[in-house]
Parts: structure tokens; sequence; C-alpha cells
């Protein structure tokens, strides 16, 4: 019984591990730029099909196929930040309007490339079972990109806290005009958290190819279990969304091992409402922090 | 000599609603020019549009001699035109040294960021303790020596100071005015706007006052009788 319940708490940490790779590029964005990208599941999952594509045709190892994944993605999102930046009024909306059907289009467009199958790695070693303690299971894809993807939310949060330009970002979203007083140019800043987001969306779709299997409806899943994340952690913080993150994966993983797996997204759904009941600003979001 | 600033027949404002009307003014390098009048005249407008944050729909802005007119926010700062804003503008989540690193944003400014944050704290040590406390629990009073230990950071040649009185105690305004007399001491060119008009004049080597979107008067400081500068202030009042 107890190991049952560490099994499902170690999976649904590392499910959390990938959700919060997904979701703080979502806030990242959404800090720099006040914008919600409803696309960024589709990015997300264009670098798994990307994997997907250099592995199936080509033979190349999902991790090597990393930075052709990153030049595709980053490519789409320079497409999706320069037809946002065209946006003149009523920004919000109009935003979630624009980037909701970019999402539809690359959903389409990935059906229609690589049709509706289900696809996962072919490589035998990323999901081979590994052993902790004795009683812990997980496959090794799980276990490397949880680690990666630690690593890599450590180094965006450094950044943020310490960088020159990382600093500018939270000026941005601080407060605007306050932030050019300083010299910041906006674009170019947003740009730049545009373009660690899609870091994050790569590295995300590749542990998703290695470690879980995609398909094309999988990258609209992805945006909302995103949105979800970061709206419970408080639109923009950074550490919020790692452990709102977390707490969705243990939840789910949870119902799957004691309820029953066609509840797992009822259950995450519901800590989300009963966390917006009780603090609606999230768990994180007193004032809108980000990275602090 | 050239000016550090000149503003001819400006027109500015927001869309529709047009704020300035032809104004034209100058400040004197290494000098101060203090701009009065009462609230509404448009003085945050101008500060606004010498920074390019509100567009200019006629007129022109030259900062020594060079027009700036259309000019991004972000590169005129890094020309070192600098205002520090009304309200402070902190960023409140950052701690008071983050804060004091944003203003060493701009290139030229971030080699000697380590040298001006000692200048800051030499001026304001109550800073130095608050160094790691989040900006958004400062009291007004510190948060406006942020403000300004900010502006300092980005090593202004030319420094717009919009109200930095504004809502203080008596003991914190004499310490502003304590640092704005060193700063013109020192020669930096100081374009202040203030409603505490017997303050400012004291520091002031010319003034301006503001009604409607005009410049109604300009004077030397020296000149400037505060009787008369009151009744034209509160001309428009009564009008
Ligand atoms: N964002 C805005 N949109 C529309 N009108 C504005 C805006 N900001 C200011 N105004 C208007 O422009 C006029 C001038 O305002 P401004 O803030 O420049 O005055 P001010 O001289 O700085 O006043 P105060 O002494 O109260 O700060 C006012 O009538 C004000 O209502
Ligand atoms: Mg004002």
């Amino acid at each position: 019984m107890i190991e049952l319940t560490l099994q499902a708490l170690f999976s649904g940490l590392l499910a959390g591990g990938y959700y919060a790779t997904v979701a703080v590029g979502l806030a990242l964005v959404f800090g720099a730029m006040r914008v919600i990208n409803l696309a960024h599941g589709e990015l997300v999952l264009l670098a798994a099909y990307i994997a997907y594509a250099a592995e199936s045709r080509y033979g190349i190892n999902p991790v090597m196929a990393i930075p052709i994944a990153l030049v595709v993605v980053a490519s789409a999102s320079a497409i999706v930040y320069a037809l946002l930046s065209r946006i003149e009024h009523d920004r919000e909306i109009n935003s979630l309007i624009l980037t909701f059907g970019i999402g539809i289009i690359m959903t389409n467009g990935i059906l229609t490339i690589w049709a509706a199958d289900i696809h996962s790695t072919t490589n035998p070693w990323f999901q081979d079972s590994l052993v902790i303690a004795d009683t812990l299971f997980a496959m090794n894809a799980e276990v490397a990109f949880f680690i990666g993807g630690l690593a890599l939310m450590a180094g965006v949060y450094w950044w943020l806290n310490h960088s020159w330009q990382g600093r500018a970002v939270r000026a941005l979203t601080s407060n605007r005009n306050a932030a050019m007083l300083m010299g910041v140019n906006p674009r170019q800043t947003e740009i730049l958290s545009f373009m660690i987001a899609a870091l994050l969306a790569t590295f995300a779709g590749v542990a998703i190819y290695t470690g879980k299997t995609v398909f094309p409806s999988l990258g609209h899943v992805l945006t909302v279990k995103a949105f979800i994340i970061t709206v419970l952690a408080g639109m923009g913080s950074i550490h919020g969304v790692l452990i709102g993150a977390i707490m969705i994966g243990v939840i789910e993983s949870l119902t799957v091992t004691y309820l029953s797996a066609s509840l797992q997204e009822l259950a995450g759904m519901l800590l989300f409402l009963v966390v917006l009941f009780v603090s609606p600003s999230g768990l994180f979001g007193g004032r809108r922090a980000l990275a602090r | 000599m050239t000016n550090a600033l000149d503003v001819v027949s400006l027109r500015a404002g927001y869309g529709a609603i047009n704020v300035l009307w032809d104004v034209s003014l100058t400040a004197e390098t290494g000098k101060t020019t203090v701009i009065v009048g009462p609230n509404g005249a448009g003085k945050t407008t101008l500060l606004r549009a010498i920074m390019g944050l509100v567009p200019v729909t006629a007129g022109d802005i030259r900062v020594n001699g060079q027009s700036r007119k259309g000019a991004k926010t972000w590169d005129t700062v890094a020309d070192g035109v600098v205002m520090i804003p009304e309200g402070r503008m902190i960023f409140p989540d950052m701690s008071v040294e983050d804060n004091l690193m944003m203003g060493a944003f701009p290139r030229a400014c971030r080699a000697g960021w380590k040298r001006n944050k000692a200048m800051v704290f030499d001026f304001f040590p109550r800073l130095a303790e608050r160094r790691d406390q989040i900006a958004g629990t400062l009291s007004g009073g510190e948060a406006q020596m942020l403000a300004i230990g900010r502006g300092l950071m980005e090593q202004p040649r030319v420094c717009l100071i919009d109200e930095p009185s504004l809502g203080l105690a008596p003991v914190v305004v004499d310490e502003i005015f304590r640092i704005l007399g060193q700063l013109r001491a020192d020669g930096m060119t100081i374009i202040l706007v203030e409603q505490n008009t017997s303050r400012a004049l004291k520091i002031a080597d010319h003034v301006h006052l503001m009604q409607s979107g005009k410049v109604v008067l300009s004077e030397r400081g020296d000149a400037v009788d505060l009787d008369r500068l009151h009744a034209l202030y509160f001309a428009h009042d009564a009008a």
C-alpha cells in the first residue's frame, strides 16, 4: 500500500516536471508581453514531431534532434511573435483569437504531414525502466528529462534574477513605461522571452516523444494544462509554476492509482477550481511577481 | 553654446485629446530649469513628450542641438536624457538593489554600476540599509529616494524630475531638495517640475510657468517675484 502511494507520488513528481517545462514558457511570455500564447502546446508538439521525423526517417537519436527541433520551433515562435506584434488594439483579446487560430492551423498542419497515428520513440533505451531504491520505477526518459528540465528551469530562474536582460523582462512585467525609461526596448525583450519559451517547448516536446506518446490533438491538451498551471501558480510566478505543475502531476497520478485513469483530467481541474476559490490570484500571484 | 534642451512650438497629447499648445522653452546646459504650474497644466505631458512616451504632432524637441522628435524612448535614454517620473514608478516586486540595477540597464551605464551604486548609497544611506528589501514595501520617502537613485544610475546628462516632493513629509522634502541642490552644484542639467514653488525657486536658474498647455511666463530664477508668480499661477483658477 505504502509502496503504491510512493510510486504514485514519484510518477506524479516526474509528470509535474514536464508539465512545468511546458508551463514556464507560457508564463514567461505572459510576463513579458501580457499575452497568453494559446499555440504554446502546439509548439511543444511540433518539437515532438520533429524528433519523430528525425528518428523515423534519418535514424537520429531524439536527444540529438533537439537542436534541429529548436531551430524549427524558434522559427515558428518568431512567426507567432511577428504576427502578435502587429496587433495594435485590444491586445489581450485579439492575441487570444490569433494564437488560438495559429494553434488550430498547426494541429492541422501536423495532421496533414504526419497523419493521425500515435507515435513514440523506437529507441529502447528511453523506455527501459530504472529502479530506484528497489521500489520506485520510472523510464530512463522520464528521469533524464525531469533532471534536464529542472536544470533548464533553474537556468531560466537564474537568468530572470541575475542577468541584465532577465531583469528587463521582470521590469517590463511590472511597469512597461518605467522599463522603457530605463532604456529597455520592449520588442527586444519580448523576442528574447519568446525564444526562451521556444527552448523550453522544444525540450518538453522531445521529453514527451521519448517518455510518452504523441498524436496531433495533444497540443491543445498541453496548452490547456499549461494555462491551468500558470493560473494556479498566479500568472507569471516561475517557482509557483513548478510547484503548481508538481501538484497537478501528483493529484493526477494519485487519481489514476486509486480511482480511475478516466478521472485524471477531472482531478487536476478540481484542484484548480479549489485553489482559485480559496485564493483567486493563485498560489503565488499576490503581486504578479515573475521569479520572486 | 547649445542648450541642453530646446522645445520648439511643441504640440502633443493623447490621441484625440491635444494637451500641449505650441510649447516653447529652453534649458541651459549645467543649469536647473524649473517648470511650475497648476494641476493639469501639461507639465508631465511635456516631460513624457520629451522622452517619447507621448506622440508629438507638431514642433520639435532638440537635445544638445539635435532633433529628437519621434525618437524611441530607449534611444533617448541611451543618449543620457533621463526621466524620474511622477509617482516614482519603481518596480515594486524587485529588491531595492535590483531597482538600482535596472537604472544601470543602458549599455553605457553597465560597466560603472557598482561605482554609481556606491554614489547613490552615499546620497541616500537609507537605501543602503534597505538594499535587499522588496521595493513595494518602502515608505513613500524611501521610494522617492529609490526613484531618484535609479535615475542617477542611468548617468544622466539631462535629468527630468517630475514632482519629487509630492506627498512627502517636510523632513524628506528637505532631504530631496538638499540632494537636488548638490546635483546642481555638481553641474548636472536638471529640469524640475514642482508644485512646491517657493522650494523649487531656491534652486532655479530659470523658471517657466505653464498653464492650460502653454508657457505663460519664462524668467531667470533670480528675477522671479514670488507674489507675482503666485498671482499668475492662481489667475487660471479664477478664470
Ligand atoms: N493618459 C492620458 N489620457 C488622456 N488625457 C490625459 C492623460 N494623461 C493626462 N491627460 C490630460 O492631460 C492634461 C495634462 O495632464 P498632465 O498630467 O500633463 O498635467 P500636470 O501639469 O502634470 O498636472 P499635475 O500637476 O497634476 O501632475 C490633463 O487635462 C489630463 O487630464
Ligand atoms: Mg504631473
